[in-house]
């Protein structure tokens, strides 16, 4: 850092655009997008997706009635699964975090169900659930619970001695000790917990579509691959990292806004 | 200046604390009348703290009893509160909330509380900075806070763990003479705990000093400085003698003491 300010600091006035943070984003950008459509046109068959195919495609596609309702399909089974794990982990965490015995009684288990990748398990989903939406559902849940589990049980059993002795000294109630100290004080490991979840739970809902074959992204990209239609499948792909790339902003927006005290600068 | 035929507001007799194998203190009898301030002193691990916290009922005693008002210290009760040397200010929480946070669970309403609040964060000097979180103010002004929390219960006994023990020298200093302003404003039953001489001595109606492995009471000095005290009591030379008393007492066989505790633990 201070090496590189040091260079600023003294380097001739025509350098500055060059040190420009999205300068540098963006010729990098260019850079690679340039690689690949050099390296595709030469070494490809012409149905590989490259970039200028994607950007011939891509408001079409945006605009097909067909991917608009898959895209909100997985989507919302994505921020459905996501709201049931926040809502069930958290629950699930605090008492296991707070609970000497239920920590011990379903630590291994709930360790282990968290390190099972969820690709594994996904032929016995459909036994369980059949070949339709609830298998999906329930894979972007068992992605996204645990993660939310483990990290909300950390988070409850660190809430700070210091607040916890005040909370005591002030004769508060086991609930408003929940709310006033174990709540707040978790925050930033259910944030941690949520961000991870929501990767898993992305995973989880294209994997499950590739499986059971029905519509949404996953389904898209696989139908699109497989009838050479390589771009289209792409402006999907694109859809999915859009989605990942908001909610991460979405986070950190909230916790800027909301929680200042987490990591102040 | 302390009020005559008033019965004492704490009475400790017999106290003794021991966990597991390690007694901590013993025997430790002391009476507090009302609108009196003991200061409590002695070699660091004497288990000063670990007394006070037994006056507030966080935790128990094992011999012995602590009877404030005539009856029993089992639990923290309305009526006694504490000030912190580690603040025990929650970080998610503003100078207003943290300040509001004792009334809040006694169960005040909520416009009372926004009424009240004010006064007590006027008298400690926070005004102004009442939507302020805790990382943004300065240890000095966090225990200001702490003070007030503690204060705006009203409470007829105050006990102060080391409270400036984790400021700087300056900032000590300038608490020290705002809380003997308090004081004077409002004179309540105080203990205070410190590791501090000249804060015991210019503190303290009497000054218990603990001493010993088991601790127990080894002295206790009679501080007949008059009040109101402020910078001027300083310079009276029976605040030097009973600094240099206080010394002498703490201090015969200090060095012998911080080998114990270092053998100790």
């Amino acid at each position: 850092m201070s090496g590189s300010a040091v260079l600023d600091a003294d380097g001739p006035r025509g350098y500055a655009l060059l040190n420009h943070p999205l300068f540098l984003k963006a010729t990098a950008g260019l850079v690679l997008l340039c690689l690949w459509e050099g390296v595709v046109r030469w070494l490809a068959p012409p149905y590989v997706a490259r970039p200028s195919g994607i950007a011939q495609v891509i408001l079409g596609v945006l605009g097909n009635a067909e991917f608009l309702s898959a895209a909100g399909a997985t989507l919302s089974a994505v921020a459905l699964g996501l709201f049931i794990s926040l809502i069930t982990g958290t629950l699930i965490g605090f008492l296991m975090g707070r609970i000497m015995l239920l920590e011990q009684g379903l630590r291994y288990y709930v360790n282990s169900l968290f390190a099972t990748p969820m690709v594994a398990i996904m032929p016995l989903l459909t036994l369980w659930f059949g070949y339709n939406t609830d298998a999906r559902l329930a894979a972007v849940v068992f992605a996204g619970f645990f993660s939310v589990t483990v990290n909300a049980c950390e988070g409850a059993r660190s809430a700070p001695l210091e607040c916890l002795e005040v909370a005591h000294s002030f004769r508060a109630r086991p609930w408003s000790t929940l709310f006033d100290v174990i709540f707040p004080s978790s925050l930033p490991y259910l944030i941690a917990g949520v961000r991870l979840a929501a990767g898993r739970a992305r995973v989880a809902a294209v994997v499950a579509e590739f499986f059971i074959s029905i519509p949404g992204l996953g389904y898209y990209i696989l139908y699109n691959s497989r009838t050479f239609h390589h771009n289209e499948a792409f402006v999907a792909v694109i859809v999915l990292v859009a989605a990942g790339v908001g909610f991460e902003a979405f986070t950190r927006w909230l916790t800027r806004r909301y929680f200042p005290w987490h990591r102040p600068r | 200046m302390k009020a005559p035929n008033t019965p004492p507001r704490i009475r400790i007799a017999a106290a003794g604390k021991r966990y597991q194998q390690h007694q901590i203190f013993e025997n430790v009898d002391l009476t507090v009348g009302e609108r009196e301030v003991v200061a409590i002193i002695g070699p660091s691990g004497c288990g000063k703290t670990t007394l006070l916290r037994c006056i507030d009922g966080l935790i128990p005693l094992t011999q012995g009893e602590i009877l404030i008002e005539g009856s029993p210290m089992l639990a923290p009760r309305a009526g006694v509160a504490m000030v912190f040397q580690h603040f025990g200010l929650f970080p998610w929480k503003t100078v207003h909330d943290n300040v509001a946070y004792g009334l809040k669970l006694s169960g005040i309403s909520k416009a009372e509380i926004n009424e009240r609040v004010p006064h007590f964060v006027k008298l400690v000097g926070l005004s102004g900075f009442e939507k302020y979180y805790p990382y943004q103010i300065s240890g000095g002004m966090q225990q200001r806070c702490g003070l007030a929390r503690a204060l705006a219960t009203e409470p007829r006994v105050l006990l102060m763990d080391e409270p400036f023990g984790a400021v700087d020298a300056q900032t000590r200093e300038i608490l020290q003479f705002e809380l003997l302003r308090i004081w004077e404003d409002t004179p309540t039953t105080m203990v205070f705990v410190t590791h501090s001489i000249e804060e015991a001595v210019l503190m303290g109606d009497r000054i218990v000093v603990l001493k010993g492995r088991p601790s127990s009471v080894h002295e206790v000095v009679e501080v007949d400085l008059p009040r109101p005290r402020d910078r001027a009591t300083l310079l009276l030379p029976h605040f030097a003698e009973l600094r240099e008393h206080v010394w002498g007492t703490l201090m015969a066989d200090a060095r012998q003491a911080e080998f114990d505790v270092i053998k100790n633990n």
